[in-house]
């Protein structure tokens, strides 16, 4: 299992000395702590899937000895050590730039990063290899018609949020938030790993 | 004697193909030959050994285990080659061995560099520039480093010039010198079969003709020609298939001593290659 984490890095060495200037760029724009973290976290593992959805790395990793389900444990397992990795260099920069951030914001990002991979993930792997572009558009728009219609109604949910968020306890608020995001990301791999199960290579 | 593979009524389908209740088994400490057209179904019924592909029905067992309750043990065993790179080309062989070494519990870096030795290899470049015979023996070098029992490649002479296609041969005869391995290998080029194979299993259109020993192959299959006026309803049974010119008939037989006894000194009777019987078979279904 660790190995199948590990190739990730023997994969993407190349694209990890980037990640550097990446979160550097993102650091010295003075973006917002939490969009750092998640940029950042997002990085790594759908890098993965560029030679994940391929069809010869499917046939490699299936007749070497792991079993389907460790496949896509290694993933969702992998997705948190790269995010932990993430906040760490982030943090690090941060500090090093000298610019200021809260453990509520790293929390905040962490939570959007999960969510978000709880939400995409599973569409990996329903497509068959090589439709990592139709993925890619389909996400993407997913998110543009989501936010848009987040933006356009704003007005109406704003007052309703903030009401919600001024009536409920911190305490609750946020083991009410990672209860979610834990449950959407435990979901998700159940999911993942059913669709899985289920390929032909 | 022991059998490493046993598929028993395996069915698998797809858009217009389907693979027949194949029931065949690989015998331990043999090289067994895989062959048929293009399209015949040997990819996917390797695909099915290899748990790629779950059968519809059937069942699939690899030292007789099944995938379901010990995939892993059975992959331990087993060593495989593909057709093309299953390799992340753009990695170097000594990436690859990073990422494929801890799969194994038995991986052995002596073996893996004594063949890297052998065959030449360097550990630096990207697989992608790497030759067609360089990748395939990349990838013969990975599968032989972890002492597998099982050898199963898929079309492993395909696209390979005739003297590394030799020299592979020669290799495989080496290791079968101890008699616990196994290899199974996919082909469509019959004359590397005649110089290594014990064992030669037939498939066409989906269904598993025939799964016999080279010996049993020379003794029941022939080529016989003689004149037409021998041919009639009843001798005609005889034969699998039959080719009519106006100066005779050539025809193909699995049954040879049946077509002696018949037959006896008026027809001519020959060996048939494995290339003769894929021919004849084929056009036989054709025929009806």
């Amino acid at each position: 299992m660790f190995n199948l984490i590990r190739r990730d890095v023997i994969l993407q060495k190349r694209m990890l000395l980037l990640l550097i200037p990446f979160i550097l760029f993102f650091v010295l724009m003075g973006s917002h702590p939490a969009l750092i973290v998640l940029a950042v976290s997002i990085y790594i593992p759908f890098n993965a899937f560029y030679y994940d959805e391929k069809a010869e790395t499917n046939i490699l990793l299936n007749s070497l000895p792991y079993t389907r389900k460790e496949i896509i444990a290694s993933r969702y397992l992998g997705a948190i050590v790269y995010m932990l990795l993430a906040v760490g260099l982030t943090c690090l920069f941060l500090l090093a730039f000298n610019k200021s951030f809260s453990l509520t914001e790293i929390a905040i990002g962490s939570g959007l990063f999960l969510l978000f991979a709880a939400l995409t993930f599973p569409i990996f792997y329903i497509f068959k290899p090589g439709h990592l572009t139709t993925i890619v558009i389909i996400i993407f728009l997913a998110f543009a018609i989501v936010g848009q219609l987040a933006i356009r109604s704003i007005d109406e949910l704003l007052p309703a949020v903030t009401d919600f968020m001024q009536n409920t306890s911190n305490t609750v608020l946020y083991t009410g938030g990672a209860a979610i995001i834990i449950t959407a990301y435990l979901l998700s791999w159940v999911a993942s790993t059913a669709i899985y199960l289920r390929k032909d290579f | 004697m022991e059998n490493v593979v046993e598929l028993k009524n395996v069915t698998k389908k797809f858009n217009g193909f389907s693979v027949n209740n194949i029931d065949f088994k690989v015998k331990k400490g043999f090289v067994t030959g895989f062959i048929g057209a293009n399209g015949a179904g040997k990819s996917t019924t390797i695909k099915m050994m290899m748990n790629l592909l779950k059968p519809d029905e059937g069942e699939v067992n690899l030292f007789g285990l099944d995938y379901k309750t010990h995939e892993k043990e059975i992959k331990e065993r087993i060593g495989f080659v593909y057709d093309g790179n299953v390799f992340f080309e753009g990695l170097n062989l000594k990436d690859i061995k990073r990422i494929v070494a801890p799969a194994y519990k038995q991986w052995d870096d002596q073996l893996f560099n004594h063949y890297i030795e052998k065959f030449d290899l360097p550990l630096n470049k990207a697989m992608k520039k790497f030759s067609k015979g360089m990748q395939m023996k990349a990838s013969l070098a990975i599968a032989l480093s972890h002492h597998a029992e099982l050898i199963i490649m898929d079309e492993p002479t395909a696209g390979l010039d005739p003297i590394f296609r030799r020299e592979l041969l020669d290799l495989l005869r080496e290791l079968m010198i101890d008699g616990s391995r196994t290899i199974f290998f996919s082909t469509h080029i019959t004359t590397d079969l005649d110089r290594i194979a014990d064992y030669i299993a037939f498939m066409q259109e989906g269904e598993l003709v025939f799964n016999q020993s080279t010996e049993e192959v020379a003794e029941n299959y022939a080529i016989v020609k003689g004149d037409l006026e021998l041919l009639d309803s009843d001798t005609e049974k005889s034969f699998v298939n039959i080719r009519r010119a106006s100066t005779g008939f050539e025809a193909l037989t699995d049954n040879s001593k049946k077509v002696n006894d018949i037959f006896g000194d008026s027809v001519l009777i020959e060996r048939a290659t494995l290339e003769d019987i894929m021919y004849y078979l084929n056009g036989g279904i054709n025929h009806v």
